[in-house]
Parts: C-alpha cells; structure tokens; sequence
C-alpha cells in the first residue's frame, strides 16, 4: 500500500471514529459501576471454597512470555505439581527446560533442592503457607508456583485493589464449564475461570503486565485433585545418596 | 443446582481415569526426550514417580537440553518485561531484585536466565575473567555452590556460572 493510500484511509477511519463516537456515548452508560460486585462475590466464594480444603495436590502448566528490546516476544513453559496440606506442609516439584527445582515444607524446615545439581539448602521455619510465601519471596526472592492458590479467601488478597471486574460469560477448560470473570488492578489485567457448581476452584488464570507496551502475559492451566492419595512423607526432605547441602544467600533489598 | 454438581462428579472420576490416556502425548514426548520420564507425570494424580524426588530428574537430565543454537538476540529481554506477571496478590513492590541479573521474568518461572540479559539492561556490568555468555563443559575445582533466589550457581573467584543443561554459562554475579 503507498503512503499516499494509507493516509487517505487513515482521514477516512478518522472521520468515521469521529461519527461513531457521539452513539458510544450511551454504551458508558451501561455499568453503574466499574467493579460488577457479583464477580467480586465469586471471587470470594472460590476463595473460601479453596480455604477449606485441607489437603489437595495441584498441577499447573505456565505458558510465559519475554519481551525483547524490540518488542518481540518469546514464549516458554514451565510446569509445576503440589502437594499440600494446610496449613503448614507443602511439596513443590517446577520443572522446566531450564531447571528442575523442588521445595520441600514440612512445617518447621523448608528446602530447596536442585536434583540436577543434588544440591539442597535448608532454613527453619514455622508458619503457614501463606506466610512460608511472602518469606520466600521477601528475603530469598523465591517464588512458588501459583502463590494466589494461597492467598485467596486471606486478607492478603484483598478485592478493594480491583479497579475493574466483569462477568465475562462461560467457557469450557478441558471438560470443565467455568465462569469466566475479567479484573483490573494496579499494573496489571487478569482473568479467571472458576469451575462452575459447588466446588469452585481456579481452572485457568491469565495475567497480563501492563507495565510494558508489549504487555507479557501469563497463562496457568491448573488440574485439580481434592482427593490426593499421597503419604505424609512427601513433606520429609531426606537428602537423596550424593547430595550435598549448599548456602542460600538472602537477596539485596531495593 | 444438582445438575452441574451431578455433572461435576462423573466429570472428575473420568479425569481421573483419563489422567493416562490424556497426559499420553506428554509422556511420548517426555519418553523421546528422557526415556521413560513421561511415565512419572502420568502418574500425576497419585503423586508418582516425580513426587519421588531426586530419582525423576534422572530420566529426563539424560535428554539435555541444548541452546547452543539459539539465536544471540532471545538474550536481549528488556528490563520492562522482568515484572512478574505469575500472580496477582504477591506484592512485589515489597522487596527484592532477582531479576535482571539473569533471570528475566520474575515469577517461579524466572528460571530463565538469557546470560546477556543483565548486560542487555545495564545492569553491574561484570568484571570477570570469563566472557559472560560463554559455555563450559565443567567449572574449576575450586568453585563454591551458592543458591540465590532459587537458582544454583557457581562462584569461582571473580566468575559465576549457572548450569545449563549439561554444561555451564558464565553469567553476571548475581549479587
């Protein structure tokens, strides 16, 4: 197309914007408020059904992407199985190409291990998972896998911060219809799709960062199995034959 | 009400009887890159072979995985992007600054580490004896191990590595 084409096409869609604009004004008029409170009540249905549940293993499959300084992006994926049991024992397993990890919480110790490497590192500490996350996260810049599985249904994920919330109808994840709900906060956009009927549970969570123009995303697939068949020892970190413990430094503070 | 839930019920015994046939493409494919490794996650329900431990790595650690060809620019990630965008509730305002001295993404997936990315950035440019972003085959003996924001590195004097499948990259010290 030449320049000359495109900006003729470019006034036309101007001046058809401009015509169109005077009709969307009624369209503003549709919610009283930009934060639907029946999206906000499922939000807090689904997290008070996950706060019940005491003893679960989660799967997830993350799709994330990178922005390259010239706006590319590049996707990766990394997949992740929990074992847990409120309100203090988790068993984490991330994989991806690129690192094999494990984290092992059985309450009083929490461990790191790396089976590439067999290398482990271990530090005490005594609180719930919730808590066990925002310690990682603070001194060690650790993240676990899907850390608002934690969070929700607990004051430390407060809806005041949504800006935006809309019911965004139903669809299908797998075999599972779900209610799909749009949110907006600080500098990001998520959605959520929660299983429809009484046990309301995170199907698929997409989070978009809106702190780059090129606005990286992340997708989460998660499975679900509420009656999980694994032993109390899956919370024990016994360092496996020829693996040595190493020192795991706290991160710098900004 | 009944209705969904009713649904619900035979939906998820049949997830579960399916977990082998639906996770079968996986495994065929973790089986062509490990051997054998794909049978740990179709176990997935039950919390197999990979909530074992050390032991499941070994399958898949013997299908390394080789970047040596990817192109030099998947390394320039811009520091824009390092936010994390794993979760909505996890405030990372708070605190730390992992990213961009090797991981990129924030999250727990940030186990990428594009070895130019620090430098991409502007960030601690590294003075180390080593060219950052070159590949060896094993460290020197003297190394220390060091786990730093949930990534195993290697410190050896001035120069740091970080395992890459089989091998090692030099990377910027990470702290």
């Amino acid at each position: 197309m030449s320049i000359i084409t495109m900006v003729r096409k470019i006034l036309v869609l101007s001046v058809l914007a401009m015509a169109l604009a005077a009709p969307s004004t009624y369209a503003q008029t549709a919610p009283a408020s930009a934060v639907d409170p029946a999206s906000i009540q499922a939000l807090k249905d689904m997290g008070a059904f996950l706060q019940t549940l005491k003893r679960f293993r989660v799967s997830t499959e993350l799709t994330g992407e990178r922005v390259l300084t010239d706006g590319q992006k590049l996707q990766h994926t990394a997949t992740a199985d929990m074992d847990v049991e409120r309100p203090n024992k988790i068993r984490a397993l991330m994989h991806s190409a690129r690192s094999e990890r494990e984290l092992v919480y059985d309450g009083k110790t929490v461990t790191l291990y790396a089976p590439a490497q067999k290398y482990y590192s271990t530090v005490e500490f005594t609180d719930t998972i919730g808590k066990l996350i925002e310690r990682l996260e603070e001194r060690y810049g650790v993240e676990l896998p899907l850390a608002d599985l934690f969070l929700w249904g607990t004051p430390a994920a407060s809806v005041d911060k949504i800006e935006s919330g809309m019911n965004a109808g139903q669809d299908f994840v797998g075999d599972d219809l779900c209610d799909h709900y749009a949110f907006r906060q600080a500098k990001a956009d998520w959605q959520i799709w929660i299983t429809t009927g009484s046990r309301p549970r995170p199907r698929k969570v997409v989070i978009t960062s809106r702190t780059d123009e090129a606005r990286p995303q992340s997708i989460s697939l998660i499975e679900w199995n509420l009656k999980p068949s694994f032993k109390d020892t899956v919370f024990k970190f016994t360092p496996p034959k020829g693996a040595s413990r190493i020192e795991i430094v706290p991160v710098k503070t900004k | 009400m009944m209705r969904p839930f009713g649904k619900l019920l035979p939906a998820s015994l049949a997830a579960l009887v399916l977990t082998s046939f639906s996770i079968a493409p996986d495994a065929d494919a973790a089986a062509a890159r490990g051997g054998g490794g794909g049978g740990a996650r179709a176990a997935g329900g039950g919390g197999g072979a990979r909530a074992g431990g050390g032991g499941s790595g070994g399958a898949r650690q013997s299908a390394q995985v080789d970047n040596s060809r990817a192109d030099t620019r998947t390394n320039n990630v811009r520091s824009t992007s390092v936010n994390n965008v794993n979760n909505v509730n996890v405030d990372r305002d708070v605190n730390v600054n992992v990213e961009g001295h090797g991981g990129c993404c924030g999250g727990w997936d940030n186990d990428y580490h594009p070895v130019a990315a620090a430098a991409a950035v502007g960030s601690a440019i590294a003075v180390t004896s080593a060219v950052v972003g070159s590949m060896v085959r094993s460290v020197p003996p003297n190394c220390v191990p060091v786990n730093y924001g949930g990534m195993v590195y290697q410190q050896c004097g001035s120069t740091w590595y970080q395992p890459q499948g089989s091998q090692y990259v030099v990377v910027n010290p990470p702290y």
